[in-house]
């Protein structure tokens, strides 16, 4: 996994350092070349192997997903916050975590800290509570089933 | 072209800084405000920048605003939990038609909020 | 009307309206932890006012500035919550 970014990394140094031409666009093609030839390369050795090219797409569309979610969160707030009445209904409630390790629970807590409308407040002492504070709380079983389906079982593949 | 790009990011960024302003004026509470405020803050700063860096289109400028934007998106939401933490220790109430507080018995603070308004399907 | 122009005329002026908004909170606010709020959120806005100072002037050295500026803001939250905490322990 890791030896294999790194190697991609490589190339892609080496095809910048080949053109001379220090672009963003230039480096993202070396990066996208390293990462075909290092594919073509691995193709017939096992599955534990050729993880880190399942992961890298996974990866960006994650983070396309995210900037979505984070797009409509916005708005819904934004929309709430120019209309006179209030329709906010909030509480802070206990959110049980599958995420194990301080890496996990952090991404997991800026992810969550990033949408507008809900924030963290407090992690138990043993980590595997959140407190979560949401501004638009109608159904707690759902709420939390929302967030475990949509976002950190997600994040959890992708780490893991 | 590139006249429009930085025209419509740096509108969206204007737009998205213009409610967090309102927001942090007319929203009820300490915490409402808090979740409302930074996110949309930096979303529209994000944007600024975007808008900044297209306009330059140097190698050197770029990194400096990616930079910028990653420095933003990493630090806010740490200073946004730090900060709300300690406003509940310190004992800020939250906004009277919250519907529940979870957090009540962890640390003892009296914000006479029903443990149970919340609908448990 | 040119891009400068937009951006003097119509741009510059929403966000100093923003700015206005937000030091109304800071003189208003309740608590010491909203006053630390608006004060971190001016900051983000004075990053974000520098950005676009930067275009309309042509110059990317501004740049440098916003960084050291973004640096300043979080230490400073950090800072004050850290105080605010240890001072609600000691008494």
């Amino acid at each position: 996994m890791l030896k294999y970014f790194l190697l991609n990394l490589l190339l892609t140094f080496v095809w910048v350092a080949l053109t001379g031409q220090l672009n963003y666009s230039n480096f993202l093609f070396g990066y996208l070349a390293g990462f075909f030839i290092l594919w073509m390369l691995t193709r017939h050795s096992n599955l534990k192997e050729k993880q880190y090219f399942y992961r890298v797409p996974k990866a960006l569309v994650f983070t396309m997903y995210f900037f979505y979610d984070m797009m409509e969160a916005n708005l819904r707030v934004a929309k709430d916050v120019i209309t006179p009445n209030y329709n906010t209904t909030p509480g802070i409630i206990k959110y049980p975590l599958d995420a194990k390790t301080d890496f996990e629970i952090t991404m997991l807590t800026n992810i969550i800290a990033l949408t507008p409308g809900t924030m963290v407040m407090d992690i138990a002492d043993d980590k595997s509570y959140l407190y979560i504070h949401t501004m638009y709380l109608r159904n707690k079983q759902k709420f939390i089933r929302n967030l475990k389906d949509r976002t950190e079982t997600k994040l959890l593949e992708l780490l893991r | 072209m590139t006249d429009i790009l930085i025209m419509v990011l740096s509108t969206l960024g204007a737009i998205f800084i213009l409610i967090a302003s309102i927001g942090i004026v007319r929203m009820p509470d300490f915490y409402t405000r808090l979740s409302i405020t930074i996110k949309a803050a930096t979303l529209g700063i994000g944007c600024i920048l975007a808008a900044a860096a297209i306009h330059f289109s140097e190698f050197s400028t770029t990194t400096k605003v990616i930079a910028i934007i990653f420095f933003l998106f990493i630090t806010s939401p740490v200073a946004a939990f730090l900060i709300a933490r300690t406003a509940y220790i310190t004992g800020i109430k939250l906004w009277d038609k919250s519907i529940v507080d979870e957090l009540q018995d962890r640390y003892d603070n009296n914000n006479n909020i029903p443990n149970n308004r919340c609908k448990e399907e | 009307m040119t891009v400068d122009d937009y951006l003097f005329y119509v741009i510059m002026p929403i966000i100093s309206l923003s700015l206005i908004f937000i030091f109304i909170r800071f003189l208003k606010g309740p608590s010491v932890a909203d006053r630390v709020v608006a004060l971190d959120l001016l900051i983000t806005v004075g990053v974000g006012v520098i950005g676009l100072f930067s275009l309309i002037a042509d110059s990317a050295l501004f740049l440098d500035v916003a960084i050291i500026l973004a640096l300043i803001a979080f230490l400073g939250t950090v800072a004050f919550s850290f105080y605010l905490e240890k001072r609600n322990r000691d008494d």
